[in-house]
């Protein structure tokens, strides 16, 4: 037993920096397709199950742009900022495009007939297989791999281990967009509303606040930042129909370990997530890194049922 | 007065139903008499999902063999392609079985084409007593030793592949500590397990590890394991990986291991060997100098005729369809099992059994050389491993065992 755990701890002594910035990367892209799920339920008390195909549409849109325009060029320096830059805002765009239409086709009609929950549960699936199936007619069943967008190789050292220009570029847009929308959602009149429909919605519409142009904008924030997600995370894992749901139950589980409606919290839990899969894998075999990430959830779950953060977009955030 | 009613539906139904059956009788024995019959050759591998290129690359060799034996052979029969699914996977693989099964015209099958797939679809071959010969299942355990097995291949065993592959690492690229890492499909598994044991006994330190398959490949892990697999792997200071897997997981294996700056030599199997393993690769410069093992002539290439009339079925080149030349004698040595037992209006049920028995003692000489079978179903040929890499993008031939 001694020896077992000897033997780890030297193999994570060797790994543990690199595997961390591994893990805060995939933590940074759980954390933005959190912020989806979180947004949603913060509002309409509703888990939005067709939030992996949103991501997926964002992976689609971005990879079809970047190949027009890249072509058989190969990218450096501004080109590629350029490029990424291009990237997020294709996949945010076409992210933030399905997650309204899905408001609009599977969820407002509902809503407008009140509805019970499980109806939209089940309309959100409804919506999430129609969503893959149609990708992969249309696109075919198999990876797309995105050309050469940047040059890989690390940029800095941290205690030894190489920082690769890709978790460069996964910090930067993701901390960039992440301040963004905190300060969106806590300081204008957008935020306000939206954590008016979060705290009580009818006081809220009794207030002067549009219900539903609210709800849309919600959609439209968490497809955004889901659509380009899914831009950072193909550059390197490739696009097909069926991308969105492992990283989308993922980022659903990060929403829920930092307390789903806690947008601060979904990007706590996100982190911690990318970080505890991650360096699990010094510990047993890479077949059990979800394994892994499952127990980490039931143990917090366990001790605050509510999340790391607890339930409140309404009231700080 | 709802009796009645009940009675007269059922009355009807019935007389309908007698209407239906009766022309179609006559209609069968007319077609009978004046026809040659139909028989069914049903390919099943992966058509769709994101391992299908390989199952196109074998099927449609299977139907350039039944079209030129239906063209040239002047055969007492007819015979026709069924295609069955399975997308590769152990868990779809049953369903397509069992609708090949009740295929009444169906008289053999070439496939299964994934280890795991025919692993689980052979139980319904078995108990029908449907011979299926594989151009490329070749997990090990699959020959199962059994007298007159239906299982048949045309490839050799993960036996000879993987003692081959580990001898090329340890004793030719002189790897001295070497990672294996397996995707956990049956195949994948059993390939790595032989590569890690062999190297072993040759003397190098082996580090084994699984990562199963992704959700970017048809599985369900995280795609982003290949980072951390790719920092174990950097860290393990191992100058020699493995792959025991499929090409679309071993390019992102590929992709993960170029950012890490991994530099040592690296190896996969036949389950990685095609042009899409390059194209699923991001940057593709990353699968460069990868090498690729395949056993039994299984680099061998349609060529000629074959090759021109296999591009105009499938609009894609034979050369570097992988497995495309194995399908094609699979499929032939099939048809020349059925054109040893046919008789005049003997039936499928029949058919079935003979085919067998008459694959086993069949010799045959086809463009992948000279085949007969083994009574578990392997090949009798001493098997040659070829070894190919990757260089600047392409497939090219680097020698043999």
């Amino acid at each position: 037993m001694i020896n077992y755990f000897t033997s780890h701890f030297d193999t994570l002594r060797l790994e543990f920096w690199p595997l961390l910035v591994g893990g805060l990367a995939s933590g940074f892209i759980y954390a933005m397709v959190a912020i989806g799920y979180t947004l949603v339920y913060g509002v309409l008390r509703l888990i939005n199950f067709a939030h992996s195909e949103i991501f997926m549409s964002g992976g689609f849109a971005s990879y079809f742009v970047i190949r027009a325009v890249i072509g058989t060029s190969q990218p450096s320096g501004l080109e590629s900022i350029l490029l990424i830059g291009l990237g997020v805002v294709s996949g945010g765009a076409a992210g933030a495009l399905v997650a309204v239409l899905v408001e609009r086709v599977a969820y407002r009609p509902l809503r407008r007939r009140k509805a019970p929950a499980l109806a939209y549960l089940i309309s959100a699936i409804g919506a999430s297989y129609f969503l893959f199936n149609l990708a992969g007619k249309e696109f075919g069943r198999y990876l797309y791999a995105y050309p050469t967008i940047f040059v890989n190789h690390p940029v800095f050292t941290i205690f030894g281990a190489g920082v690769q220009m890709y978790y460069v570029v996964v910090a930067i847009a993701g901390v960039i967009m992440l301040i963004t929308l905190d300060r969106v959602v806590a300081k204008s009149k957008l935020g306000r509303s939206v954590r008016a429909v979060a705290q009580d919605a009818e006081t809220a519409s009794l207030m002067g606040v549009n219900i539903d142009r609210t709800i849309v904008v919600t959609f439209l924030i968490g497809g955004a930042l889901g659509g380009a997600a899914a831009f950072l995370y193909g550059i390197t894992s490739g696009v097909i129909y069926t991308m969105g749901f492992t990283p989308a139950l993922k980022a659903f589980t990060a929403a829920v370990l930092g307390g789903i409606g806690n947008i601060r919290g979904a990007v706590l839990g996100g982190l911690l997530l990318g970080v505890v899969e991650s360096l699990s894998v010094a510990f047993v075999q890479g077949s059990y890194i979800d394994v892994a990430a499952f127990t980490v959830l039931v143990l917090v779950l366990l001790f605050r049922p509510t999340g790391i953060l607890g339930e409140r977009l309404g009231r700080s955030a | 007065m709802k009796l009645r009613l009940s009675k007269t539906v059922a009355g009807v139904a019935s007389s309908a139903l007698l209407l239906m059956t009766v022309p179609a009788i006559g209609l069968a024995s007319a077609s009978g008499a004046a026809a040659k019959p139909t028989f069914t050759i049903g390919y099943e591998g992966p058509l769709t999902g994101s391992n299908a290129q390989l199952g196109l690359n074998m099927v449609f060799a299977v139907q350039l063999a039944i079209n030129n034996a239906n063209k040239t052979h002047a055969l007492p029969f007819n015979l026709k392609l069924a295609s069955y699914d399975d997308q590769g996977s152990p868990t779809l693989s049953p369903a397509q079985a069992s609708s090949a099964v009740h295929n009444k015209t169906l008289v053999a099958i070439v496939g299964p084409a994934f280890s795991g797939a025919t692993r689980a679809a052979e139980p319904y071959y078995s108990a029908a007593h449907i011979a299926t010969v594989s151009p490329s299942a070749t997990a090990a355990a699959l020959a199962t030793g059994k007298k007159n097995n239906n299982f048949m291949r045309v490839v050799a065993g993960d036996d000879v592949q993987g003692a081959a592959d580990a001898k090329f690492l340890v004793k030719t690229k002189s790897v001295k500590s070497l990672y294996v890492i397996d995707d956990g499909s049956f195949y994948g598994a059993g390939l790595a397990a032989v590569v890690a044991q062999e190297a072993k006994s040759l003397g190098a330190s082996v580090t084994p590890n699984s990562y199963p398959e992704s959700g970017s490949c048809g599985g369900t892990a995280s795609a982003s394991e290949y980072t951390a697999a790719a920092t174990q792997i950097v860290a393990s200071g191992a100058t020699g990986l493995f792959y025991g897997g499929y090409y679309c997981d071993f390019g992102l294996l590929l992709g993960a291991l170029n950012s890490a700056g991994y530099k040592g030599v690296v190896m996969s199997g036949d389950g990685s060997l095609s042009p899409a393993l390059i194209t699923g690769t991001s940057p593709a410069s990353a699968a460069n100098n990868v090498y690729l093992s395949v056993a039994g002539g299984g680099s061998a290439n349609l060529t000629g005729k074959l090759a021109t009339a296999y591009r105009a079925l499938s609009h894609f080149p034979a050369n570097n369809a992988t497995y495309a030349a194995q399908s094609y004698d699979a499929t032939n040595m099939i048809i020349a099992a059925l054109k040893k037992v046919y008789k005049a209006k003997i039936s499928v049920a029949k058919l079935r059994p003979a085919i067998i028995t008459a694959l086993h003692k069949l010799v045959y000489h086809g463009v992948t050389g000279k085949l007969s079978f083994q009574s578990n179903g392997d090949l009798n040929a001493k098997t040659i491993v070829d070894f190919s890499q990757v260089q600047n993008g392409q497939i090219v031939s680097v020698g043999h065992s």
